[in-house]
């Protein structure tokens, strides 16, 4: 390891010493405003250290990590998404009585698992960024350790991701046994390159591989734990889940597929396409007629995955390009609704009836205004990011005529607008006790979580009617892929 | 300088945000701070651009600012794109100039009005919206604005909400418009599924190159074009929503009912005059509908007994004339028309407004009169303006732009004898209307004490546009009249001279010999009945047949009477029959079966570990099973 490698790896030494920093720093002195801040330089230091990055890219570090635009490009948004995640924790944890620091250490160990997954380029990488993550969430979903449903699933999760881990590594192991690498360029060398291999240890691997990817992506028929998971944890940590760890994923799930070629196979392709259209639909239907607003944002999450699946079948650059643009609008709206969620919770329990939401917009308006734009962004309703993203998941669909997929797909988000409109039309009900409520009555809302909020709104409104910059950069980053 | 051009439309857009968000917190008297400023800005804003483009004509003579691009897929690259012409400049000035007034006016005449901020916010949408409608570069942009003024007219007819029937005519005004837009879409779509691009300039050319003259296409499309422009401009058959609008505040009826928006058709149909070019008979059409529709909507203008309905029929009958110009390619008559309309029936809707607000809001104007001594600037004002309207001979706006048009029928190539009659008629019930007007407000003896006078606010652009009704004329006279032709000059930078015939019998000296005779002929009879001998007019409407032809004149020709019966009702009845036919039970089904399938699926949501546990397990069998076997 040289300089320039240890100024590639920079943003993933600044996030593990920050961890460091923040554990220490609540040794010393418990202050939750310490914590936060020193969480936030940290994030904002590992940021922007990616423009020193830059410089140095693309460059592969050590076998196992692979520091290119795209690596870059995923971390930034990985990195970004918990910096929103750290300022809705810290209004969030205000309210809670429990020990309030540890929280970030925890959230930032697991920032590093996922940068670590989206730089890697080797089977060892990709299970040790895969752990740094699932390890830290485990602990973070239980953190409110005092109630009921954190615990369980906390519970939950660390036993089913155990479960899953156990095959992924199994998978890999099958691969690894037949090919004897686990470097993703090698195996695209053996796997399309003409050597002669053993299927029947190969595409079990894959296989098994799949349903360690599909758990962590909570896709169809791995997704099981998503609901109570997201009901159980704590809105801010529901929010990461939703977003950082499985953002990582997906661009582990690009690279991977991709640079090995193994999305070319058959068979996986198949096996793809039966999770994309089931979790549509399985996604959608589920969140029906739920009425608990985070499980309805669980399954909205599963259908959604299931959304990013079609465009990853098509396969080639635009449906990278198409991913990571709808990962970025899915990243903006679904912290804004957990977002709106955190805002409202108390120290007492998550904002998650409907019932909370029952005439939202006659107690806070700007607030219901900005749930309804996440919302309509969540359905794809035109000017907002979704409605941008779902239009170039279809064109990339369309591009490569897999439109089996396509049709599920539209079909399905008309299921989808039928729920987003449910809680929509319960914001807008008119209460009978409109005229009796005292607005001085409601509890303040916490001021960094709004701030937090205006930024996500802007975001995405501005994502949703002038997509040109966002786009260039996302092109300029996947052009990095080595797509075979 | 020209660069500024996207401000035009930004400062009333931004200063809807502010009040539409932070108007009910913000000081009162900081409303129309940001409510009438926004508007002087733009007009300010676009003074420098039309300085500029005349001092420094850009290339082509025409200034196109693309801001962005909004999407750019299969072929389909919308720009967010401003486009400055001729044509769109004197648009746009009127527009913020106008508007601007009448902003100020409202600062005073809403200033009790405990929707004062909401007011300002729709207005400034509304200035927003018609700039993009009147600067857009392409028909996607066009539209956005097109409708954006629709929604603000709606939410501003029916701005007193608490009255049911305000907001039924803000549903009317919506729904009729809503038949000429649809046709107007379809319009569109035609014209970018055979042209390929939405550019309105690359769109004209194409239309140029591709479509012969007379063709089907080009036909097709300029009449639901013409279906757009008629809903929009109240036009027959589609006006019958505009007399109706004015149970909205009057400075809306001001800007939005008679200077502006409902000349977006106007504009709609000079824009894509290329088109009409190449389809005669959809510009005979144009023709034929504003000849009609000047003449008949002159005659319920005659009939009416509130102030402001006489105005909205009159502006109806105006905007026949800019269509009955349109139809015979006088392009840039037209636009005249339009300015010297805008101030002069923006001017008599402020006095209108003036006078319902003096006399502790009555509309009725035989319960009005004797106003003249009373209230003299509101007097004189009115008087300019209504002289104005009826074209009062050489020293009067609508005397030369309605002058140009009458002579332009006649001399066009496009023009003839019959519509020349009519536009002549025009000016007899015109005269007839506007003075009986005069006569029964402003004379005879007071039935309605003045309780209240209005201030410098509301004043001022009273003065502002009566010197502007008489002195706008004057950039643009006949030949024997000085002979000026500036403003056709730089309308035909835009916009192509008409084609003249060869002239048979008629002179234009003549002609507007003519027309100052029976608009003095009008004038006559006006006095005659309304001053002179009350006891004729009575005499006159008291026969059955003529009280029979009164009321039909005075609902409009009978015609809500026949939507009513034609459309509304079968429509309400087939609903009302077939409310529960099988399509509802295809919908049903649907939706019950999603339910079903709901209540499925959620049962493997059952909490239970182990259950999720196996569930990735079969899952993983399942997948293990289609890759070694499949």
């Amino acid at each position: 390891m040289n300089g320039t490698d240890l100024t590639a790896v920079l943003p993933l030494l600044i996030l593990t010493v920050a961890a460091v920093v923040v554990m220490v720093a609540v040794c010393i002195r418990r202050s939750h405003l310490l914590a936060v801040w020193l969480t936030l330089a940290g994030l904002a230091g590992a940021f922007v250290s990616l423009w020193t990055v830059a410089t140095v890219a693309p460059i592969q570090v050590t076998p196992l990590l692979v520091i290119d635009g795209y690596a870059l490009f995923y971390m930034g948004l990985i990195i970004a998404a918990t910096f929103v995640t750290v300022i809705l924790a810290y209004g969030y944890m205000e309210k809670q009585q429990a020990y309030r620091e540890e929280l970030y250490v925890l959230i930032l160990t697991a920032a590093l698992g996922s940068a670590v997954m989206v730089a890697s380029n080797h089977f060892v990488s990709f299970f040790l960024g895969l752990e740094v993550l699932s390890v830290a969430l485990y602990a973070m979903n239980a953190y409110l350790c005092n109630r009921k449903l954190p615990l369980e699933a906390g519970i939950k999760y660390l036993v089913l991701a155990a479960v899953s881990a156990a095959f992924l590594l199994f998978g890999m192991a099958l691969i690894y046994a037949q090919l004897g690498t686990l470097q993703f360029g090698q195996i695209a060398s053996m796997l399309i390159g003409g050597v002669s291999y053993d299927k029947t240890l190969i595409y079990p691997g894959l296989a098994l591989m799949i349903t360690g990817i599909g758990f962590k992506l909570a896709v169809v028929p791995f997704h099981m734990w998503t609901p109570d998971v997201y009901e159980g944890a704590p809105a801010p940590v529901a929010a990461f889940v939703a977003t950082v760890s499985k953002g990582g994923m997906v661009a582990l799930l690009l690279r991977y597929f991709y640079e090995t070629g193994a999305y070319r196979l058959h068979s996986v392709f198949l096996v793809f396409s039966i999770i994309a259209i089931a979790s549509m639909i399985a996604g959608n239907l589920l969140a029906l007629l739920q009425n608990n607003v985070k499980r309805i944002l669980a399954y909205s999450s599963i259908a959604h995955l299931g959304y990013m699946l079609v465009a990853f079948l098509a396969g080639g650059d635009r449906a990278a390009e198409a991913v990571t643009f709808y990962l970025v609008a899915y990243f903006v709206t679904t912290l804004g609704t957990f977002g709106v969620v955190s805002v409202l919770s108390n120290g007492e329990r998550d904002a998650d009836s409907m019932d909370d939401y029952e005439g939202l917009f006659w107690r806070r308006p700007i607030l219901a205004g900005v749930f309804t734009l996440m919302l309509l962004s969540l359905a794809g309703i035109p000017l907002t990011a979704g409605f941008v993203g779902k239009f170039f998941l279809i064109a990339a669909g369309t591009s490569a005529s897999l439109y089996g997929l396509i049709f599920t797909l539209v079909v399905t988000s008309v299921v989808g607008l039928f729920y987003y409109l449910r809680i929509i039309v319960a914001i807008y009900k008119t209460p009978a006790e409109v005229v009796t409520t005292v607005p001085a009555a409601l509890p303040a809302l916490s001021r960094s979580g709004n701030l937090a909020l205006a930024g996500l709104t802007v975001l995405l409104v501005w994502i949703g009617v002038y997509p040109g910059p966002m786009l260039d950069v996302i092109q300029h980053a996947v052009s990095t892929l080595r797509i075979f | 300088m020209l660069h500024l051009l996207w401000l035009i439309p930004a400062f009333p857009l931004a200063s809807f945000v502010v009040l539409a968000t932070l108007g009910k917190r913000m000081p009162r008297k900081m409303v129309p701070v940001f409510g009438a400023g926004s508007i002087g800005l733009s007009a300010v804003v676009t003074s420098l651009v039309g300085f500029s483009f005349l001092t420094s004509p850009p290339p082509g003579n025409s200034f196109t600012q693309v801001l962005w691009t909004w999407i750019d897929v299969g072929g389909f690259r919308p720009d967010i794109a401003f486009y400055l012409d001729a044509l769109s400049l004197v648009m746009v000035l009127v527009v913020t100039f106008v508007g601007f007034l009448i902003h100020f006016y409202s600062a005073e005449y809403m200033g009790e009005d405990e929707g004062y901020s909401r007011f300002f916010a729709y207005m400034n949408l509304f200035v927003a919206s018609m700039c993009t409608l009147l600067l857009g570069a392409n028909l996607l942009l066009l539209f956005l604005g097109w409708e954006g003024v629709g929604v603000c007219s709606y939410l501003l007819i029916g701005f007193w909400y608490r009255k049911p029937e305000n907001g039924l005519a803000a549903r009317k005004a919506f729904i009729v418009t809503r038949v000429g837009d649809t046709a107007m879409t379809l319009g569109l779509f035609l014209l970018f599924d055979k042209l390929g691009t939405l550019n309105i300039q690359d769109l004209m050319h194409q239309a140029l190159v591709q479509w012969p003259v007379g063709s089907t296409l080009p036909v097709v499309a300029g009449l639901l074009l013409l279906g757009g422009a008629v809903g929009k401009s109240a036009q027959l058959p589609l006006q019958t929503w505009l007399p109706d609008a004015m149970a909205g505040p009057t400075p809306t009826s001001a800007l939005i009912h008679a200077a502006t928006m409902v000349t977006a058709g106007v504009y709609l149909i000079a824009r894509t005059h290329v088109l009409f070019s190449i389809a005669p008979q959809a510009q005979l059409a144009v023709a034929i509908v504003g000849a009609a529709t000047l003449i008949l909507a002159g005659f319920s203008a005659i009939t009416q007994s509130d102030i402001k309905r006489v105005l909205a029929y009159s502006t109806v009958s105006q905007i026949g004339y800019m269509f009955l110009a349109l139809g015979v390619g006088a392009w840039s008559a037209a636009i005249f028309h339009f300015m010297t309309h805008a101030f002069f029936k923006a001017l008599l809707f402020l006095g209108a407004g003036v006078i319902i607000e003096s006399l502790h809001h009555e509309q009725d104007i035989f319960k009005m009169g004797g106003l003249r001594k009373e209230m003299p600037v509101a007097f004189w004002t009115f008087l300019a303006g209504a002289c104005s309207l009826a074209g009062l001979p050489l020293i009067t706006a609508g005397f030369y732009s309605k002058g140009l048009i009458i002579w332009d029928t006649w001399s066009s190539t496009r023009g003839s004898s019959v519509l020349w009659v009519a536009a002549v008629l025009g000016v007899l019930l015109t005269s007839l209307y506007t003075f009986r007007l005069i006569f029964l407000v402003f004379f005879g003896e007071m039935k309605t004490k003045v309780h209240k006078r209005p201030g410098f606010a509301m004043m001022m652009p009273c003065v502002v546009l009566a010197v502007l009704s008489v002195v706008g004329g004057f950039v643009d006279t006949p030949e024997f009249l000085g002979n000026i032709h500036s403003f056709s000059d730089f309308m035909h930078l835009a916009l192509p001279p008409i084609t003249e015939r060869p002239l048979r019998g008629m002179t234009e000296i003549g002609s507007e010999a003519l027309v100052t005779l029976v608009f003095l002929i009008g004038l006559g009879v006006s006095y005659l009945l309304f001053i002179k001998r009350r006891d004729l007019a009575e005499a006159i409407t008291a026969p059955a047949i003529a009280k029979a032809l009164h009321r039909f004149w005075y609902t409009d020709w009978g015609m809500d009477w026949l939507y009513e019966r034609v459309f509304v009702r079968p429509i309400v009845w087939i609903a009302r029959v077939d409310k529960s036919d099988f399509i509802d039970y295809i919908y049903s089904g649907i939706a019950l079966i999603t339910e079903l399938l709901y209540h499925g699926v959620r049962r493997t949501e059952n909490g239970r570990m182990r259950w999720y546990a196996a569930g990735i397990a079969a899952g993983s069998i399942i997948f293990l099973t289609i890759v070694l076997f499949l």
